[in-house]
């Protein structure tokens, strides 16, 4: 691939959002464009730092505790409408697990409403228990399924909006409709850690494509050998879903 | 000294005590180690037992509780009040919850429900704190520190800091010993409104840095007011120098201090003009080593710790995986618990001080002690394994698979076994050089066994 193609990833308030290993998320994207031949660069944007959207090719939101999602939540509300743009115009987002739930319309917890950005049409509401465990999600358009960790106290609604995947094994976004996540344009939002992309290497993929396609026109990535990510992703489908009910409840 | 209260043991009490010894004895001989099981059967038996013996502790109870170094703080305290002659009721084998403790007071007690001991020296979890601490009363809390641990079993830290917080509210004349170098603990300590004693490291050290080195750090806000805490170094993870630049929260200066840390021939440092030798490696175990200078202090034994520290650290042999030293085949290996990052990271930096080539073995699982969700393999510095002196990383365990993925996303290459019977062997095949063995929580048992055996055979083959 040509040398002057180049990505820039954004990495939102890695200092509060950076539970379950979400730097895993960016260590992927970036050693997968590495290998192609892309340029990367990746610029982590912390509390006060002015966050240039038109610079920025991928954006990555993590996860964090409610207090740093309160946190954050504030910071962004800034400049919600350069996100909005950003996401309007087909800038590719990943957000994971609190990331995920400011995405959203509100968040409420104890009777409070913590206001997201509403940036997709979706809402989340805190209830007992938590949901923890493995899951195991199928979306059609993948050629295998996802695998990845779920924690989350939210249940989330996303309304008409297309889900992540299907829920093969685990809770999902709400523990009762079998869906996970959500798509809006290339906006990808889920509960899914572990990190989500290592051992999701067609989701990771699927992220560089949209935003190579935004920048370039670039339909086509080089394939790369990923045995060990099919392997380890495989273990956890046949651990999960061989013989077991559907879903967890 | 405490009041002495006269015990009455009634016969429910009597019949569960023995009722846990025989199971402690029969599990003894079919070779098994029951550290919960005796204790559950007592509980089930007598609620109030675990109280009952508990109150005929005569000198101090001893709670030490935090994210990393509870085993090793909790069993070098009991090492040096049992070398100076005391009876000391001790949790050593790191079963934490109700039921371990229950465990140790009843291999403690004698036949009708009396216990003849000065001190108890408790490691505790920090879940079950709540339930434990008015049972056993500790006179102290060591908190060691406040690390992220296993989220989908003990929830975010803020967690882990109410629950803590809720368990010290039960015991009104507990008094506390924490970190200084660590805000969460000094927080805490601050907001409990029980009386502290602090201990710290108030100079920088060959392994400080002066910022951030991408190593995953709770607490980097001010639990005060919010504010990013400002550091002039860090120790390693948040411990360090800090201070809060808008609410004035800073690091307090410590009442017990050690200084001139030296990593590199066995941990070596001072504390209060004393010189402490150890054989142990990693920075952190000075941390562990000063809490128990300062317990001992604060427990009205300042003149006995000033001698036994300096002169019987050097005689503890790290057990149970925490550091632990075996000969095989006439090499060193080394076994070392990690769990979680901070404690991971720890670890790495403990091997890494070891210039001289090594291979490395690592093994982790995904049971329910150990937390099944393995994100946190991603917090830690595993890049740092690239160095020279490693000469081969062999992993396994129920997530070999998601180690070679982490490995593979730094550039370092692996090799997979199947279990980490395999892994050792592996291990020690590659070359006559140190093996390292790291592992998580299910896998310590299992090699820890397979590790004793086999320098134990070494030994009797004189094979060393």
């Amino acid at each position: 691939m040509d040398g002057t193609v180049k990505l820039r990833i954004g990495h939102l308030y890695p200092d509060l959002l950076n539970l379950y290993g979400d730097r895993g998320n960016v260590q992927c994207m970036v050693m997968r464009c590495v290998w192609r031949g892309i340029d990367v660069e990746t610029k982590e944007y912390n509390q006060g730092d002015k966050i240039d959207f038109s610079s920025l090719d991928i954006l990555l939101l993590g996860g964090g505790s409610d207090r740093e999602q309160r946190i954050v939540g504030s910071e962004l509300r800034k400049i919600r409408e350069d996100f909005h743009s950003y996401v309007e115009d087909g800038g590719t987002v990943l957000a994971v697990c609190g990331g995920y739930q400011l995405l959203g319309h509100y968040y409420e917890i104890e009777g409070e409403r913590i206001e997201g950005l509403s940036l997709v049409d979706l809402y989340t509401v805190q209830k007992a228990p938590r949901l923890i465990s493995n899951i195991v999600l199928k979306n059609e358009e993948l050629p295998f399924e996802i695998t990845g960790f779920e924690n989350h106290g939210g249940r989330t609604f996303i309304g008409k909006n297309r889900p992540f995947g299907k829920v093969l094994y685990g809770f999902g976004n709400n523990g009762e409709d079998q869906e996970e996540g959500v798509l809006y344009k290339n906006v990808t939002g889920t509960y899914l850690h572990g990190p989500l992309l290592p051992k999701n290497p067609h989701v990771c993929d699927r992220l560089l494509r949209s935003a190579l396609e935004r920048k370039y026109g670039i339909t086509q990535l080089e394939a790369l050998d990923d045995t060990q990510e099919k392997e380890a992703n495989r273990y956890i489908v046949n651990r999960f879903c061989k013989n077991k009910k559907s879903t967890k409840r | 000294m405490k009041e002495n209260r006269k015990v009455k043991p009634a016969i429910r009490d009597i019949l569960s005590v023995n009722a846990a010894k025989a199971l402690d004895k029969g599990l003894h001989l079919m070779g098994r180690q029951g550290t919960s099981l005796p204790g559950k059967a007592a509980i089930d038996i007598s609620p109030s037992i675990l109280a009952l013996l508990s109150s005929q502790i005569k000198e101090k109870t001893f709670a030490v509780c935090g994210t990393n170094g509870k085993t090793t703080t909790n069993n070098l305290l009991c090492f040096l009040l049992e070398e100076q002659g005391e009876r000391v009721v001790c949790n050593r084998m790191g079963a934490n919850m109700v039921n371990g403790i229950m465990t140790a007071f009843a291999q403690a007690a004698d036949h009708i429900g009396r216990l003849d001991a000065g001190y108890a020296c408790l490691e505790i979890d920090e879940a079950a704190a709540v339930q434990l601490f008015p049972l056993v009363r500790p006179d102290y809390l060591i908190l060691t520190n406040l690390f992220r641990d296993q989220l989908d079993r003990y929830g975010e830290i803020d967690t882990i800091m109410e629950k803590l917080g809720n368990a010290i509210d039960t015991v009104p004349e507990i008094k506390l010993i924490v970190n200084a170098d660590d805000p969460l603990s000094v927080y805490l300590a601050r907001q409990s409104g029980h009386p502290y004693v602090t201990y710290g490291i108030s100079e920088k050290t060959s392994g400080s840095g002066e910022t951030g080195t991408g190593e995953i750090r709770e607490g980097r806000f001010c639990k005060s007011c919010g504010t990013l805490l400002t550091y002039d170094w860090y120790h390693y993870s948040q411990m360090g120098m800090w201070h809060c630049p808008r609410c004035g929260l800073s690091r307090p200066n410590p009442d017990y201090e050690a200084s001139g840390i030296m990593t590199e021939q066995g941990l070596c440092f001072m504390i209060d003009g004393h010189t402490v030798r150890t054989g142990l490696s990693g920075f952190y175990q000075a941390y562990n080593i000063l809490a128990v200078w300062s317990a001992l202090s604060e427990a009205g034994r300042r003149e006995t710790a000033a001698v036994t520290v300096q002169q019987l650290v050097s005689r503890y042999h790290p057990q149970f995986g925490r550091g632990e030293a075996f000969i095989i085949k006439g090499r060193k290996v080394v076994l070392h618990l990690a769990k979680n990052p901070a404690g991971f990271n720890q670890n790495i930096t403990a091997v890494l001080e070891d210039k001289a080539p090594k291979n490395l073995v690592i093994v982790i699982n995904d049971n329910d002690q150990d937390g099944t969700d393995i994100s946190w393999l991603w917090d830690v510095d595993f890049d740092r394994l690239s160095d020279e002196s490693v000469r081969s990383i062999t992993v396994s365990g129920i997530r070999a698979l998601d180690l070679v993925l982490r490995f593979k996303y730094v550039g370092i290459p692996v090799k997979v076994e199947e279990n980490s019977k395999s892994a050792v062997e592996s291990g020690l095949a590659q070359s006559s050089d140190p093996l390292y063995v790291l592992v998580n929580y299910t896998a310590l048992f299992e090699v820890h066994q397979m590790l004793k055996r086999k320098a134990k055979l070494c030994h009797i083959f004189n094979r060393t």
